[in-house]
């Protein structure tokens, strides 16, 4: 008997090792295993086996089915393992990537993004006012005389009642000096409007940045030095600055600034008015205030404003300022 | 303004290139907008003569010249051209020569014939842009000169001139700039004194606009072409010849930035009378338009018609033609509002009113009108009368401005001495008066009507030091945040929500048609009184109309999926708030990419956007159906009882008319009342220990049963365990096997859960059937199994 159960290890062990296949396995496994398989009528035959040899030879059955068994559980798993890897060679990894689809912010936000952020890591707060202005915000207070060209019904957009649409963003200056005392720091990104026929390098609506530092002892170093350090962070540190003399009704000195980087094609560009506040403008902000908190002997300070649109235009090479109002998902994709 | 660099150079001894030119204006804050060169200016071209012309050997199209240079030793050169003759002469670039695009001249072989130098044409030299053949010279020309003896240089340079600064309007305020930023000597055309009378008779004047006026007679001039020099001055800065006298007021201008005009005396009726003209009275100017004046105009008149359009221009009528023997030579200063006036009422932009509208001295006028005298007199012959008649005071007030020195340091923030501060307001032509160490007193340059203030002087003190060697600082503090960082930071986390939904932002116009406002009632808008057009004329009172015209846009430019939003403001009048802003949405079009996996192909609807918004916004907000103005399927948004805005659909004509593959939804929301909701605080709930069970059940309904019905009915159970009830499935049945036609299927999975305990299948069935019952009763819901 023993010597039975030993010829069927070794016959069973070597039809499992030599199955080719699931279903010649699945054979193999019924031929020793199943209800007539040799196992099982091999253990059959213990009733005619004596007494004392019983558990011997009970033992030496067990371990015979036990270890046919093991050996069929690791003949399959190594066939599913093999099938799986044949499968997984067959995955063309090169197609391509089936991403969730994300959207873009418009480049002019973008940019007016990594402004802000460079001037607050300098400590300015952000300031508003609105589109709609009165004429003393936008021409009186900043010091701008009654018959100025710019307060044309050509140049400018009126409303009915008198108010405009305000030319540039300078009015929130005028709107926090009205509301608050110095020392100020702001910035003003907005929307500013001038009755300019659109083209390649005009909108009527276009859009700015203002800032404004207003304090005890402000000098024009301060200003240089702010603008620098900004147009640095934004361009490059190879960006160099021009400060233009030039004239804005409430400024005074007053600048323009050129900048040269490679990141702008390496061109002068004008991109920014700049100067020290005027007094008259602190003048202006007193009157109205009814007091003399922007006492123009004690108080100084420095004002500067630029166009988003055509920085956007020079930093990302677009050569029509329309791109940017007319939203062509071509376009914004790409930011 | 046009200026020449040769013609600057007659009032400036500065001998420096126009590069130099270009810079040192840029630091004095003359803009240069333009450089252009004309004529020739290139070392070793020279006028040549063609001796002899041969075949080329080697090639159809050539020919080899033998050319004389003037050198005596004639030259071999190798000429494709073919418009030539022995004998004509023509220009040589020798070697060494360098021709504009950087084109180096050398000795070399041109299909194996030696050719020393090249015989050029127009183009090559820049002066025309004909290329065809050789510009062949006058007969005349001498062979050996220079060929820019025939083509003299001229640099003309196109400058912006800040309004502020009127004294920059002629080549002699540049040239004293020039001179004040290098140090080099002003040198200004000597004129002759002047006498002055007044004759009320032959010139009245006692307007405020006219604050000085003089009318100088010169008898028996000859009108007639005028020299060369002058007419070469003139066209150096684009101006046309007209005749000598014209000529001479022209150049005067120029040089001296004062507008000067001349009548014929024979076409002056009696004398001149400055006044404001006649509601409607007609004048025939001469650039050949006849203008109708208000009583607002100025004009200058004799005793019966008004002979020019004051300080803008002059009478058809009474100018200066071959036929004039006598002139009437007007200088004279009108006020700057007037002439602005004018000159934008009648659309006519001149010279003089150009230079009118930003200032004129009685000083510069009678510079201006003795220089022109004396230019007249030499070059037109005739006699000037004595003495010149004027009225107004020919002298203005000594402009004297108070300057602290300290305050110039601070404002500068510079350490400049006191002399350094003296030198250059000094260099400036300023005259210090009377001063000590703290403050001193200047006398300002009469034609310096830009400087009244001290920090007028300090602006002056910076321009000529110079920004660049200011060393910048910057300090920072710390800020505390505004209402304005607050919007600005809700804003930007908007967007980034919005770009991770797949959404892209637009910006679009706040001005708009009036097609994009018909939803509005007409008291709610605002219009521009003076618009661009009537598709600008509006302010918008709603993002969505542009927003539509963008998505509408994509769609044509091919796009197949379309998610679009804009945060901006929108204005409505007679409200609280007449500009607020908002957060517009639009949407349209396959809900996937079109990629390999063929999934299930699906265009966006209604329920897409709604889920955007029950994601965007952070608390609870409900939708309540809503009919909109042109939209279908409309529902407002509430946060409790405050309205947060709409979600809609195009009705699908509309969305056919643009040709969208699916519904078109839209929806927009009030800005401030989202960012009100966004609650910045940080907290967590804690997460729940014991597994929540789910329960599918088929809720058959009749189908006008909305799901929100039976949502609520659930929801008022008020059943402590069911923590969330998801729909899974809407079904209806159109075969009406399983269904009948007036009933639907909602499919609800219930999940239960304790924070106490793991619960048992009897207490959830309990739970379940006590839910199903309820619905039952209240709703007629039957179930299916």
């Amino acid at each position: 008997m023993e010597d039975q159960i030993q010829a069927l290890q070794t016959e069973a062990l070597a039809a499992i090792e030599t199955a080719a296949d699931a279903p010649s396995l699945e054979g193999v496994r019924v031929k020793y295993l199943g209800k007539t398989g040799s196992i099982s009528l091999l253990s059959d035959g213990m009733r005619n086996v004596s007494k004392e040899d019983r558990p011997r030879i009970g033992k030496a059955l067990n371990e015979l089915r036990n270890s046919v068994t093991q050996a069929l559980q690791d003949k399959t798993s190594a066939m599913e393992g093999a099938r799986e890897a044949a499968s997984l060679s067959e995955v063309d990894t090169s197609l391509p990537g089936t991403s969730s689809s994300l959207g873009s912010i418009h480049p002019l936000t973008l940019l007016q993004e990594r402004a802000v952020k460079i001037f607050r890591r300098l400590g300015f707060a952000i300031a508003d006012g609105p589109d709609i202005e009165t004429e003393w915000h936008n021409f009186d207070a900043l010091n701008t005389p009654p018959d100025h060209p710019a307060r044309n019904d050509q140049d400018t957009f009126y409303l009915p009642d008198g108010r405009l649409l305000r030319a540039h963003t300078s009015t929130i200056q005028i709107r926090t000096m009205e509301s608050q005392p110095p020392p100020i720091r702001v910035i003003a990104p907005g929307a500013a409007y001038r009755r300019d026929e659109v083209d390649a390098t005009h909108l009527a609506q276009f859009n700015q940045m203002e800032g404004l530092v207003v304090g005890e002892g402000i000098a024009l170093t301060d200003l240089k030095g702010t603008l620098e350090f900004f147009f640095r962070e934004l361009f490059g540190n190879d960006a160099q600055l021009r400060f233009r003399p030039h004239f804005f009704p409430f400024t005074e000195p007053s600048f323009e600034i050129d900048i040269r980087a490679e990141a702008m094609g390496g061109e002068w560009m004008e991109l920014a008015g700049c100067g020290m506040v005027d007094p008259a403008v602190f003048e202006a902000i007193n009157k109205r205030r009814g007091d003399n908190a922007y006492d123009p002997e004690k108080i100084t300070g420095f004002a500067f404003g630029f166009g988003l649109d055509r920085l956007a235009m020079n930093l990302c090479s677009i050569p029509d300022v329309r791109m940017l109002t007319e939203n062509d998902l071509r376009f914004l994709k790409q930011f | 303004m046009n200026i020449s660099l040769q013609w600057l150079r007659d009032y400036v001894d500065w001998d420096g290139s126009v590069d130099e030119l270009v810079e040192l204006l840029t630091r004095t804050g003359i803009k240069v907008e333009r450089v252009e060169t004309s004529g020739v200016n290139i070392p070793k071209v020279v006028i040549g003569q063609i001796l002899e012309s041969t075949q080329h050997p080697n090639a159809d199209r050539l020919s080899v010249c033998r050319v004389d240079d003037g050198s005596g030793t004639p030259r071999q050169i190798v000429c494709g051209a073919k418009n030539y003759k022995v004998g004509d002469k023509v220009p040589v670039a020798l070697p060494g020569a360098v021709l504009p695009g950087d084109f180096k001249i050398k000795t070399g072989k041109l299909r194996g014939v030696e050719s020393e130098g090249m015989l050029c044409s127009g183009k090559e030299l820049g002066i025309s842009v004909d290329a065809e053949g050789l510009l062949i010279l006058s007969p005349d020309a001498k062979v050996g000169d220079a060929v820019s003896t025939l083509f003299p240089s001229g640099t003309m340079i196109e400058l912006e001139i800040t309004p502020n600064r009127g004294d920059w309007l002629g080549h002699i305020g540049v040239a004293r700039e020039v001179a004040a930023f290098t140090g080099k000597t002003l040198r200004t055309p000597e004129t002759i004194q002047i006498t002055t009378h007044e004759d009320d008779s032959f010139l009245r004047n006692d307007l405020e606009e006219c604050s000085f006026y003089s009318a100088r007679v010169i008898r028996d001039v000859k009108v007639g072409p005028s020299p060369a020099w002058l007419k070469e001055r003139l066209e150096s800065i684009g101006l046309r010849s007209i005749n000598n006298i014209v000529d001479i007021t022209n150049f005067v201008m120029m040089e001296t930035g004062h507008p000067l005009h001349a009548f014929d005396l024979a076409k002056v009726d009696g004398g001149i009378v400055v006044r404001m003209a006649k509601e409607g009275e007609k004048l025939l100017a001469l650039d050949g338009q006849e203008y109708s004046l208000k009583a607002t105009h100025l004009v200058i008149a004799d005793k019966t018609t008004p002979l020019a359009i004051a300080g803008v221009m002059g009478g058809e009528k009474s100018g200066v033609t071959q036929a004039t023997q006598s002139i009437l030579l007007e200088s004279a200063v009108f006020s700057t509002t007037s002439i602005r006036k004018t000159s934008r009422d009648l659309v006519l932009h001149s010279d003089s009113s150009h230079r009118f509208e930003r200032g004129t001295t009685a000083e510069g006028a009678l510079k201006a009108s003795a220089r022109a005298t004396q230019l007249i007199l030499e070059i037109a012959g005739g006699k000037a009368d004595e003495s010149v008649c004027i009225s107004g005071s020919k002298e203005a007030a000594m402009n004297v401005i108070s300057f602290r020195y300290n305050r110039c340091r601070d404002l500068l923030g510079i350490s400049l001495a006191n002399d350094q501060i003296d030198e250059l307001l000094g260099r400036l032509g300023i005259q210090r008066l009377s001063g000590d160490v703290d403050a001193s007193q200047w006398v300002v340059p009469v034609y310096r009507l830009d400087l009244h203030r001290e920090v007028d002087l300090i602006e002056e003190v910076a321009r000529l030091h110079g920004i660049e060697s200011l060393v910048g600082r910057v300090i920072s503090y710390p800020a505390t945040p505004t209402a304005g960082d607050h919007a600005y930071d809700f804003a930007m986390r908007l967007r980034q929500k919005l770009t991770a939904l797949g959404y892209y932002e637009a910006r679009t116009s706040t001005l708009v048609s009036a097609e994009a406002v018909r939803h509005t009632a007409e008291q709610g808008l605002l219009r521009l009184r003076n618009p661009l057009g009537e598709d600008q004329s509006y302010l918008r009172p709603s993002i969505l109309p542009e927003l539509l015209a963008v998505l509408a846009r994509n769609i044509r430019y091919g796009a197949r999926t379309i998610r679009l939003f804009e945060i901006g403001r929108v204005f409505h009048s007679g409200g609280e708030a007449e500009e607020t802003s908002r957060l517009a949405l639009a949407l349209t079009g396959d809900v996937t990419d079109v990629t390999w996996r063929n999934e299930a192909k699906r265009t966006f609807d209604l329920f897409d956007l709604k889920g955007v918004i029950e994601n965007l916004v952070r608390g609870k907000i409900a939708f309540r159906e809503k009919e909109f103005p042109g939209l279908v399927l409309g529902l407002e948004i509430f946060s409790g009882n405050k309205s947060l805005g709409c979600v809609a659909q195009l009705p699908p004509a509309k969305a056919k008319e643009i040709d969208a593959r699916g519904p078109v939804v839209i929806a927009e929301l009030d800005f401030a009342a989202l960012q009100a909701m966004d609650d910045q605080k940080l907290r967590t709930r804690e997460i729940p220990k014991f597994p929540a069970v789910s329960r599918d059940i088929a809720c058959v309904m009749k189908v006008e049963t909305s799901y929100a019905t039976l949502r609520n009915a659930l929801q008022e159970a008020r059943e402590p365990l069911l923590v969330d009830v998801q729909l899974f499935d809407v079904f209806r049945d159109a075969s009406g096997n399983k269904l009948s036609a007036n009933q639907k299927s909602l499919a609800l999975s219930l999940t239960f859960r304790s924070i106490e305990r793991t619960l048992t299948s009897e207490e959830i069935n309990a739970t379940c059937d006590r839910l199903k019952d309820l619905l039952k009763k209240s709703l007629g819901v039957e179930f299916r199994e």
